[in-house]
């Protein structure tokens, strides 16, 4: 498609936001202070698994300048979770009253006037525990003597999930080669440089309020009023600037929760921020998974059947892992098309936090087993990685059998054009590897586990009398630039400027309810709504200026930099503002108001479009040390349209860089349930010397269900990276690195494996 | 949260030696860059904290050929870095500093403040002890020099007493033909290493070598200096094989302890790969100069 | 124990502040203050979002005692702009989508502004190192070395 024909859509425009995150006036919910305000402290289990006895907090009452101390006991005892529809899935009391299952859940939480003062309060706290036998280990928790996390649940298998399409076992029939393998994926935090953060301010005419660093106001709506027993509208929530996501923050959190339940007892304004320590230990991660992956392919490299079992580790409680459980199963096939598929996940319960969303949602861990495998089979059989990849790609028009139906795939492309890359860097030095991995990603879930009755996404745009706009959406920027996005679709649809546009988001009283930044949903879910909106307004201005400029009914009426015109003859035409004020009259003073909603329909089980790529990792390895050097990443990208240029740069490093993290460095290591690096000197977070290069290629196709044909783009980068960097190894060693993350002890490790193995032919 | 204390400012080394000396339970503070962490999480609580930073007696870079180099203690990293005449005559030094955490931390930790804190996984104290700095330390008592390699006794202890202040490092004149490495192994670039090694090679004009030093990074209780391999090189023509075996000894003599960043196997094998590195480094230098 | 009396500039203004010694330079920046912009992001000094600069040198003011920055001078953020006109960093950051969440940003800006004080066309790795002590969790850094790049080749001169 050509971009030309468009004024707005992918060209260079500065964040909406950003003179306020360069200048210091964007305020987060970390900042947010209000008068009176006083500070949340959380007290944590230090144990895995144990009954709560007793909580004395007679103590901790007595310490002036403590307001209030809150338990489990202070609550109404709701169990919660995101998956509403479900009663089994919600099984989370946020202060629980019962027992405590993961080292760091809260206990009981104190409001003081100083944060100082709170925390010392929490040493006065007195817990009488009865500790339990614990499990940490998904292979270990689903043994039958496993201790019971959960009542009732059986071998604690919180959710299992079974995909299959074809005759899997007549396909593996037909395969002349199959191979068997194990993987093991760690978890991650999300790390979102604003820790988890909440400010409640309950009043006597019964309204919350709550600031909240979340990834969906009105998810957070929902729930705060679900466990706190206020009705919907009764509840506020303001999700100002937002520190980051990345999947992490659209659950209810301890800061949202602790801080209401304190606010609605004492009329006073609450605030809790977890510090960095109490993120890692108790602020959800990356699913870990261990994946059985057994493959079957004819000689000529022609896959016939897949047949996978996942065993993950769920930790405590459901969140959104049950999303995962899958979407890793979904992903797991991509992009390719099997004659038969077949996958279980086992989705159980251990003592350690609650495993949840990140960006790429079960993909990243899919794909690490998925796309090395492919690659050692065709070593194994002498075929080429490409044109494997190629014959057996999704294409245009490919329904994934039940699942999905593929509208527009630029995956061919893709695999060509980094073949082109890839063969351009000519013979590699010693030790020096480049892996590649192809992948694709939902652009949204067609899933309404948290049983909304509102639509997927909405959107309300407002003419003001001097063309200016006012554009209220539901969907949540947490720093990709969802504001941006929307703005950009907004001012192509009206034919006006980004800066005519004022995007109004992240407060439940005054936006459309949306389902939020999750899932790659919002730049073809709610910039769909954006752009019916948009389109509704136009209309009713058009109209008039059928009116108001005599022309026969015949001619197309467009508006496009402000100039309202006759398509055929863009000369003739007036001017946007102008229409404007007269369309005002004309409508007695009503505002030029227009509304957009979307909800996919008809579109499979999982999404309405997908993103395809390819990307490829260039590594080099210390033979002697293991320590990897990453010299360059590329990546060549079907996201549809591109609507932000500098926010799908900005989106491809930046997933570049978490994705590398998960590959060779970020590691999630436990002791008998406790978190061994809960701080950011022993968890390590790519930094500006390490992030190499990560260049990508836009390949260029139309999404007939996105808005301009626009489709995800950003956390779908984050799937073929681990793989792709093990390929790298790879090529580079000949060891094949079945666990995450790749690092310098493990390397070394196959390296003296693969030594006796030779030494012993 | 930081405990409270009572807070000194000397205006003096002699006034900060007397404040010293008046408080039992009294830590002192110049940059504070690791202090304040360990602070923070109460930690250490001291009643009293001297704050050394402004003492301007205490910070400079003196060079002289005869007399070598002199490093006040509240000099800062970056003040190292950046020195003309260190990078000159010591270019090891300044590629230790530009690797020693963050440029922020540079900018206001000091010298002395890194090596009384005795971390033996810092980066300092291997690279001057493989220049055979000495320190020179003192209360209101009197002072003291000692050789580096002396001064560290245990983790995050050394040969100071309470009411000792660090005062210079002292670093000699490298002899005509000398060379001298640093490497760490780590995982990010600017962080402590794993392990780290440093070595210095002197050679004789017939090119054998006169003395070597290696000295082992977080491999023990105090930067590790391994004169086993020391017997070993000197006199000798050194050569790969020698170096080799040099690896050998220093992943025999260490004393690494295992955590979830690397085990005790792999911290053994990675200080013999950078001991056999670092000296041929060094030694390439020495045969350059 | 005893309160003292911490004078010093804060973005050019002379400030006084009663404060306990034991009082970091970040909490007099955002809680007495109310400079918000600066922000904190860990306990151990490693994620480089409260930095500042004293002196014109960048520090990361969760791990510097107020105390010690008597009579000096400290610029935050909010100082890098004059009269609403935005610095070169500032402009170069808009201009390649150096930010995103946008939380690392102000001392993302402040590391790169004490760097480019003193940089005299520097690499492209001594770019990179200068922002070492800063994490970005979003852009993966190489945007933000372009805007730095940029102000080094003289794209932002002030007019």
């Amino acid at each position: 498609m050509s971009h030309a024909k468009y004024s707005v859509i992918n060209t260079h425009v500065h964040n909406i936001d950003g003179v306020a995150k360069v200048t210091g006036r964007a305020t987060y919910t970390f900042d947010v202070k209000l008068p009176g305000m006083l500070h949340g402290k959380i007290l944590r289990s230090p144990h895995p698994h144990a009954k709560i006895i007793n909580i004395d907090t007679t103590r901790a009452m007595d310490l002036p300048g403590v307001k209030i101390v809150v338990t489990g006991k202070d609550t109404l005892g709701i169990k919660q979770g995101i998956w509403r529809r479900y009663e089994e899935l919600c099984d989370e009391q946020v202060l629980p009253l019962e027992k405590v299952r993961y080292i760091g859940e809260p206990v009981a939480a104190v409001a003081a006037i100083t944060e100082e003062i709170a925390e010392a309060a929490l040493d006065l706290i007195d817990v009488e525990y009865e500790v339990l036998p614990a499990v940490y280990e998904p292979l270990e928790a689903i043994k039958k003597e496993a201790p019971t996390i959960h009542e009732g649940v059986e071998r604690n298998v919180n959710v299992t999930r079974h995909i299959e399409w074809g005759d899997v076992d007549e396909a593996f029939e037909e395969a002349d080669y199959i191979r068997e393998d194990w993987f093991k994926c760690s978890g991650q935090a999300h790390m979102c440089m604003e820790t988890r953060a909440a400010v409640s301010n309950f009043t006597p005419e019964g309204k919350l309020t709550c600031w909240a660093s979340t990834q969906s106001a009105y998810y957070t709506q929902g729930l705060l009023a679900g466990v706190l027993g206020l009705r919907e509208g009764d509840v506020r929530v303001l999700a100002p600037y937002v520190g980051g996501g990345f999947g992490g923050k659209f659950e209810l959190d301890a800061a949202m929760f602790c801080s209401a339940v304190m606010s609605m007892k004492l009329f006073k304004p609450v605030k809790v921020v977890f510090t960095r320590e109490e993120d890692f230990i108790a602020s959800k991660r990356r699913t870990p998974m261990f994946y059985y992956v057994r493959t079957g392919v004819k000689k000529d490299g022609t896959f016939c059947a897949r047949e996978s079992r996942m065993f993950s580790n769920g930790g405590a409680y459901t969140g959104m892992g049950a999303t995962a459980l899958y979407l890793s199963g979904f992903f797991h096939s991509f992009p390719y098309k099997w004659r038969g598929y077949r996958y279980d996940g086992y989705r159980v319960y251990t003592n350690t936090l609650p495993s949840t969303s990140m960006r790429g949602f079960g993909a990243p861990q899919a794909m690490f087993c998925s796309e090395q495998q492919i690659d050692w089979i065709c070593a194994d059989l002498g075929l080429d990685p490409f044109e494997v990849r190629r014959k057996n790609g999704h294409t245009e028009g490919y329904e994934v059998p039940g699942q999905a139906f593929i509208a527009s795939c630029g995956l061919e492309q893709c695999i060509n054009e980094i073949e082109k890359w890839v063969k351009s860097k000519g013979k590699l030095p010693a030790n020096r590897g480049i892996g590649i991995s192809s992948c694709g990603f939902m652009s949204g879930g067609i899933f309404n586990w948290f049983d909304s009755p509102y639509s997927f996404s909405s959107a309300v745009v407002t003419i003001n009398v001097d063309g200016t706009v006012e554009l209220h959406v539901g969907c949540q920027d947490i720093g990709q630039g969802s504001n941006t996005t929307m703005a950009i679709i907004a001012a192509e649809t009206l034919g006006v400027k980004v800066e005519d546009i004022r995007v109004h988001s992240g407060d439940t009283a005054h936006c459309p309810a949306d389902l939020g930044a999750w899932g790659s949903r919002q730049t073809l879910m709610a910039g769909n709504a954006v752009k019916m909106a948009c389109e509704d307004a136009k209309k009713q201005l058009l109209e008039f200026a059928y009116a108001e400029m005599g022309i026969n009914i015949v001619y197309d009426l467009d508006i496009k930099d402000r100039w309202v015109h006759i398509v055929a003859r863009p000369e003739r035409g007036m001017k946007y503002e102008d229409l404007v004020k007269k369309a005002l009259r004309a409508k007695d003073g009503q505002r030029i108001m227009g509304r957009g909603y979307y909800t996919p329909h008809r579109k499979g089980m999982i999404s309405p479009a997908y993103s395809y790529m390819m990307q490829a990792v260039d590594a080099e390895i210390d033979p002697e040390t293991g320590r990897i050097k990453i010299h360059e990443v590329m990546t060549a990208h079907d996201c549809g349209q591109p609507i932000n240029q500098l926010g799908l740069i900005g989106q491809l490093e930046g997933a570049a860089s978490m994705a590398l993290g998960y590959a060779y460095l970020e590691d999630m290591p436990m002791e008998d349930g406790k978190l061994m690096n809960p701080n950011l000197v022993d968890y390590k977070v790519i930094r500006a010397p390490e992030m190499p290069e990560a260049g990508i290629i836009e390949i260029d196709t139309y999404e007939p269900e996105g808005p301009y044909g626009a489709k995800e783009a950003g956390e779908g980068l984050t799937n073929p990276t681990a793989a792709a960097l093990g390929n790298a190894v790879y090529h580079a060693m000949g060891i094949q690195m079945k666990e995450l993350p790749i690092t310098p002890e493990r390397i070394l490790k196959a390296l003296r494996e693969k030594k006796e193995q030779e030494a012993q032919k | 949260m930081i405990n409270d204390f009572h807070y000194l400012k000397p205006a003096s080394v002699k006034e900060a030696l007397a404040m010293y000396a008046e408080h039992d339970d009294c830590k002192v503070i110049c940059g504070g860059q690791s202090l304040l962490i360990v602070m923070r999480q109460g930690m250490v609580a001291p009643e009293y904290l001297l704050d050394i930073k402004g003492l301007k007696e205490l910070n400079y870079i003196r060079f002289d050929e005869k007399d070598g180099l002199r490093i006040g203690a509240t000099t800062t990293h970056r003040e190292i870095e950046k020195s003309d005449v260190i990078g000159k005559r010591y270019p090891v030094l300044v590629a230790m500093e530009e690797k020693l955490a963050s440029i922020q931390t540079r900018n206001w930790g000091t010298i002395g403040g890194n090596l009384a804190h005795a971390d033996p996984a810092g980066d300092p104290g291997p690279v001057l002890i493989a220049l055979k700095a000495e320190i020179k330390f003192g209360s209101s008592n009197g002072e003291k020099t000692v050789p580096l390699d002396e001064f560290f006794v245990d983790y995050f202890e050394t040969q100071m007493e309470h009411g000792d202040l660090v005062l210079e490092v002292h670093i000699p004149t490298p002899a005509p033909k000398f060379g001298c490495a640093y490497q760490k192994f780590n995982l990010l670039d600017s962080e402590m290493g794993i392990v780290a090694a440093a070595a210095s090679v002197t050679l004789n004009a017939d090119g054998t070598c006169a003395d070597a030093r290696v000295v082992l990074g977080n491999a023990g209780p105090t930067p590790l200096r391994v004169t086993k391999i020391e017997d070993l090189l000197k006199g000798k023509k050194l050569d790969d094989k020698l170096f080799a075996e040099a690896g050998k000894i220093a992943s025999e003599e260490a004393q690494p302890v295992a955590d979830i960043h690397a085990s005790e196997e792999h911290r053994r094998h990675v200080l013999g790969v950078l001991t056999k590195r670092m000296l041929k480094k060094a030694f390439e230098q020495a045969q350059k100069a | 124990m005893e309160k003292q009396v911490l004078r010093f500039k804060v973005n050019g203004d002379e400030y006084e502040v009663f404060i306990h010694p034991k009082t970091l330079l970040a909490e007099v920046i955002r809680d007495h203050l109310g400079l918000t912009g600066t922000k904190r992001g860990c306990e151990t000094v490693s994620c480089g979002a409260c930095t500042v600069n004293v002196n014109g040198f960048s520090v990361k003011s969760c791990s510097v005692l107020a105390i010690q920055c008597q009579d000096m001078e400290v610029t935050t953020v909010e100082g890098l702009e004059q009269h609403g006109k935005l610095s070169p960093i500032q402009r170069s950051f808009l201009d390649h989508g150096s930010y995103q969440c946008g939380f690392c940003t102000p001392g993302m800006l402040m590391s790169a502004t004490a760097f480019l004080n003193e940089a005299k066309n520097p690499t492209k790795d001594q770019i990179k190192e200068s922002i070492e002590g800063n994490i970005c969790r979003c852009t993966g850094y190489n945007s933000i070395v372009r805007a730095i790049e940029a102000v080094t080749q003289g794209k932002y001169k002030e007019e």
